[in-house]
């Protein structure tokens, strides 16, 4: 479903923080292409999402406070052990090659990034 | 209302198969006439958003594979073998589980092409429990919604009890097919809520498992950290066999934990006597974004639900249960904006292999070079939910940014497990609602992405903290459309859970509208 | 003009050698393997996979941080996802360790011709898994995910090199010592050590770091002290003439010898890095490192200077024979089984056994000789109970049988003749047909007698002693 025509717009004071520098930068490094309506709309709703997380900035944490990385602590009663070092030849090279766009003499194709010779 | 074959409950399916009532095959011919009955067309890549009139439940139906479980069930049957947990039981699988053979498509253009060529571990134990996979089941595109509505699939799952209205997400296919007797069971995902929320819209049950208590291994990842797969059916007792026959660890998963899993179904009618239920203020006194103003504002729960709750609360009183009150959980109402940066960061990374060149779609014509044929085949290929989750991501782990905001959600989300920590020396199980409001209108809040996390705000704090969690039917509202409630427990207490969850869910009597509608028609 | 010195750290990809790949089943071995066989739906990044850790990396790992004498082992490391969208990428992510590594500083000993060592500083090593291998055919990129996901350990040393020759002599070290400790074949045109440089100059006497670049893609001792030698000589004169020196990323061609830069806008890098919500952290305790400590071999350099010390050999000797391990105990142990002068055993070890390994591509360790073998052998020369030419035979024979060397001459008849009643009869039948050099002999022509004893290892199938048969043809020449 296409996103609505007239999307919401920023009701804050102050400058959304992501600009369209800021946002044309994000959208190099996600490598993708967007039409100028739709980078709009994204640009408008990450700037509302930033709103709702700023609500993180207004928590007292304490220094010591660490990090949960997964909410469910390890234990080595729950940590599974380690995978054995055997190698075991999947069956499935062939199946994986059929889903590549392009293949040739089995291997994956792309295309080149140019290089710049030094002198 | 005679019950039809497709409406059976799970544990009724597989007693009539084991003492020779009913053959596998029979179950599978019966499910696919209700499919054909009521599921209006199958969704489809770029399809007719409207559609004929229908449930809309599936992007896929996998026959010829169910029809080979089938046979293959009957035959153990026949043979006096142990036919298997789930013997015979139709599932719809999520589309977001890669299944052998199977389309895999995450409910994205990007991989509408993609067929995976191997099979989910959660798949896998439930196939060599006898059941049955149906097919795949529509969801919000990579899971990244709470309404179905953002699949490139279309049309988008409707809510069995209203045409009009959305089936919850991401899980939505899932709900609705489970609800509309397509399956008896559905595997679903929930890495916000994505189970619960559209169990509680659809009015059946839906659980989220421990953290690491379900393999992950074959889910398309969103959020690695808070991604869980889980069950979800018309029925607790279902859902604690479908719980059984996937639970466990998995050498495929570093994250499964090893502890042994319990067997679910040996204390589900053992009742709530003695056991402290908390109710938590901080699960009824709500902020979200005003839908005029898009400010922050504490608000009211739906009226009924907030009456459905003291009713849950009531009941399981009335069971023995002691209800403990103002049990306080002061750090869930940081649970969207933490949610807001810890997924969007592992969702940008784990989107990142979609790039047009190992599988999937590929932009048509030449690209100048590599960096072009990425740039437009992830263009082309991820719609808006995905591209906004991938942006956000961009900008709160940048360099110049991470510290400010992914660190602390990951602080925030310490907070958020110490409080549950704490309540849980008090109470062996939390009570509350699983949405704030009933299922809402198709259309009515997709495209503003902040108001639509927000539909996540009760179920999210149960993902932070790793617990487990189950959703059941209490009830319909004024309108006619399902409440949920859900219950939180303790770390791998998923049996204590789904005893509780016996006690209080209440089964709707008669057909969802909808379906009743699409029969008679 | 200002004197420049060269400031040089080094990154090395150690590929260990383990069976299966670091987060699944597939085999490692791959070397020459068609494209594309060496894989599964976990090593191509397939939507839904999971990586699951591979014990030995963590072992393997464990040795070489050890062996740096590396901190902070025992304390919890956690692998990181750095994010980059490359071809030979298949997640578009690598999983690796960021800011809390394996373990950090350590030291590398490094000899220096001059005899003396300098130590080079290890800042840190962690685990993480390789990229795919990418061949260029007609402006397109052609990938191989067979390498994918083979186990490395990155180790970083601080920028402790001055010159392209230093650098050579760590990678000749370090190889030496991953294959010591059995962790890594270490075969650079494998691709089983890699290494990166970065290079920057200053002027001679300052100690700040100017702006270096970075040197991929180099996949021999040679081409690496090529590529750094030249990039040093570029540097110097771009300062020379006045200009300044840029953060590029450079990759080496090695058959063309040239240097080439990416385009900048394509090495912008913002990794991303955070931790991998699928795996757990690697948890070492103090006492597994202990354990590991304790069970190091002993290292090349301390067995060398020992071998000097005990075994009174020269340098040089104790140099070569600590090449390689298995070579340096299977000398230690034929010393111990001969029993005599180490030197003698040096001498054969460097010379016969050296040969017969390299003729067959093999180590020591897998050559099929037995240390005591070749004590054996070497002991049945010196008693003259065989000739050194016929010992040198006796070791390939040795080899490729189950037989003991004194079986094999006992049962070939390979002993020494120097019983004279034996040696006489051959040598008259010799005299008798050569009456021309016999004539020219006795005409005074007495270096003839190399000839005569020639023609009786010849007609002995050189079992003659030479000594005895010299004595006796002279004898009967009537010398």
């Amino acid at each position: 479903m296409a996103p609505p025509e007239d999307p919401v717009t920023q009701t804050s004071q102050s400058d959304p923080p992501i600009t369209p520098d800021i946002f044309q930068h994000l959208v190099r490094l996600a490598a993708l292409e967007l039409d100028d309506g739709e980078a709009e709309y994204l640009r408008g709703e990450l700037n509302q999402q930033l709103q709702a997380i700023r609500d993180l900035e207004s928590i007292e944490l304490p220094a010591d406070l660490p990090i949960t990385s997964h909410g469910v602590p390890y234990s080595s009663e729950t940590r599974p052990e380690l995978r054995q070092d055997r190698a075991e030849p999947s069956d499935k090279a062939d199946a994986i090659l059929e889903q590549v766009p392009e293949v040739e003499d089995r291997f994956i194709v792309a295309p080149d990034i140019p290089h710049t010779e030094l002198e | 209302m005679s019950a039809e074959i497709c409406e059976l409950p799970a544990h009724e399916i597989v007693a009539r198969l084991r003492a020779g009532d009913l053959a596998a095959e029979a179950v599978l011919e019966a499910t696919l006439a209700r499919i054909e009955a009521v599921e209006g067309d199958l969704s489809t890549l770029n399809g007719d958003p409207n559609g004929a009139k229908g449930v809309h439940a599936y992007i896929s139906l996998a026959e010829e594979r169910a029809l080979a479980q089938a046979r293959a069930v009957d035959r153990a049957l026949e043979a006096g073998e142990d036919p298997g947990l789930l013997a015979g039981v139709p599932v719809a699988v999520k589309d977001i589980f890669c299944v052998s053979g199977t389309p895999s498509t995450a409910g994205s253009k990007i991989l509408a092409t993609f067929v995976a060529p191997y099979t989910a571990t959660p798949v896998a134990r439930l196939e060599a429990a006898g059941a049955l996979t149906i097919g795949k089941s529509n969801l919000d595109e990579f899971t990244y919604g709470s309404s179905n509505e953002s699949s490139a699939f279309l049309p988008t799952p409707r809510n069995p009890w209203s045409a009009s209205r959305v089936p919850g997400g991401s899980s939505g296919g899932s709900a609705a097919a489970v609800a509309a007797g397509e399956a008896a069971l559905s595997l679903g995902t929930d890495t916000s809520g994505s189970i619960r929320q559209p169990a509680a819209f659809c009015g059946i049950v839906g659980m989220k498992p421990t953290y690491g208590r379900v393999s992950r291994y074959g889910l398309i990842a969103f959020a690695s950290s808070l991604d869980c797969p889980g069950p979800m059916a018309r029925n607790v007792k279902d859902t604690a066999l479908m719980l059984q026959a996937m639970a466990g660890a998995d050498a495929f998963d570093a994250t499964a934990a090893k502890i042994p899993v319990e067997d679910y179904l040996d204390q589900i009618e053992g009742g709530v006597r003695g056991l402290r239920i908390g109710l938590s203020p901080d699960f009824s006194r709500l902020r979200y974004p005003d839908a005029d103003t898009g400010k922050l504002r504490e608000q009211a729960l739906q009226p009924e639900i907030e009456k459905a709750l003291l009713d849950s609360a009531e009941r399981l009183a009335e069971q023995g249960a002691e209800i403990v009150e103002g049990v306080d959980l002061p750090n869930v109402r940081y649970g969207i904006p933490a949610y807001f940066v810890i997924s969007r960061v592992e969702a940008a990374s784990n989107l990142h292999r979609y790039d047009g060149v190992k599988y999937g779609h590929r932009s048509e014509g030449e690209a100048a070079d590599l960096f072009e044929l990425y740039r437009k085949s992830r263009g082309q290929g991820f719609g808006s939910q995905p591209k906004l989750r991938i942006l956000m991501g961009m900008y709160v782990s940048g360099e110049q940014y991470e510290k400010r905001y992914y660190e602390r959600a990951l602080r925030v989300r310490t907070l958020i497990r110490a409080d549950f920590e704490r309540a849980f020396e008090r109470v062996d199980a939390m009570l509350a609602p699983t949405t704030p409001t009933t299922a809402f209108e198709i259309g009515g809040i997709y495209g503003d992405s902040v108001a639509m996390q927000y539909a996540d705000l009760l179920t999210v704090p149960a993902n932070h903290a790793g617990i487990p969690a189950i959703s059941v039917p209490t009830g319909l509202d004024d309108s006619g459309l399902p409440i949920g409630m859900q219950l939180m427990g303790p770390d791998f207490t998923e049996r204590r859970l789904l005893r509780i969850g016996r006690v209080l869910e209440q089964p709707q009597e008669s057909r969802p509208t909808l379906v009743q509608e699409l029969l008679d028609a | 003009m200002p004197e420049f010195e060269a400031v040089i750290g080094i990154e090395t990809h150690i590929q260990l050698n383990t069976d299966s790949k670091i987060f699944c089943a597939c085999s490692t071995d791959s070397w020459r393997a068609p494209p594309n066989t060496h894989i599964c739906p976990i090593c191509t990044g397939l939507p839904g996979v999971l990586p699951s850790l591979n014990q030995q990396v963590v072992e393997k790992a464990l040795i070489l941080a050890t062996a740096m004498n590396a901190e902070k082992i025992d304390q919890a490391s956690f692998f990181a996802r750095k994010n980059y969208f490359y071809p030979d990428l298949p997640k578009g992510y690598q999983i690796s360790q960021y800011d809390e590594p394996l373990a950090v500083n350590g030291s590398f000993e490094l000899p220096l011709p001059e005899g003396n060592s300098r130590r080079i500083s290890i800042i840190k090593l962690h685990i993480e898994e390789d990229a795919g291998k990418t061949v260029y055919k007609n402006g397109k990129r052609l990938i191989d995910f067979n390498r994918c996901g083979v186990p490395l350990v990155e180790m970083v040393t601080g920028p402790d090199f001055r010159s392209a020759d230093e650098v050579a002599q760590y990678l000749i070290r370090l190889r030496q010592l991953l294959r010591w400790l059995e962790i890594s074949d270490a075969d650079m045109e494998r691709g089983q050590l890699r290494c990166d440089a970065n290079v920057s100059i200053r002027n001679v006497g300052e100690h700040r770091l100017n702006t270096k670049t970075e040197i991929k893609n180099v996949n021999s001792i040679t081409n690496v002290r090529d590529a750094v030698k030249s990039e040093i000589e570029r540097q110097m004169r771009e300062v020379g003439a006045g200009g300044v020196i840029e953060a590029w990323t450079l990759d080496w061609d090695d058959e063309r010898g040239v240097l080439s830069k990416m385009r900048s806008k394509e090495t912008e890098a913002d990794y991303r890095y955070f931790r991998e919500p699928d795996l757990l952290p690697i948890e070492i305790s103090p006492g597994a490192v202990a354990a590991t400590a304790s069970q190091l071999p002993e290292l090349p350099l301390a067995r060398r200077s020992r071998f000097v010390e005990a075994y009174d050999i020269p340098e040089y000797d104790a140099e070569i024979l600590t090449e390689e391990r298995s070579l340096s105990d299977f000398f230690e142990a034929t010393v111990a089984a001969h029993g005599g002068d180490p030197k003698r055993v040096s001498n054969w070890v460097m010379n016969d056994v050296l040969r017969l390994i390299r003729e067959h591509d093999t180590s020591a360790g897998e050559l099929g000789l037995q240390p005591g073998e070749l004590a054996e052998i070497i002991g049945m020369v010196e008693a003259g109970t065989i000739s050194s030419g016929v010992g040198k035979d006796l070791l390939v024979q040795v080899r490729d049988s189950n037989r003991t060397p004194a079986q094999i001459v006992e049962e070939e008849g390979l002993a020494q003749v120097s019983d004279a009643s034996e040696l006489s009869a051959v040598a008259a039948q010799i005299l008798e047909a050569n009456p021309d050099q016999v004539a020219a002999y006795e005409g005074g022509k007495m270096g003839l007698i190399g000839w005569f004893v020639g023609q009786m290892m010849q007609e002995t199938g050189g079992q003659a002693d030479p000594k005895a048969a010299k004595e006796l043809l002279e004898e009967m020449l009537g010398s």
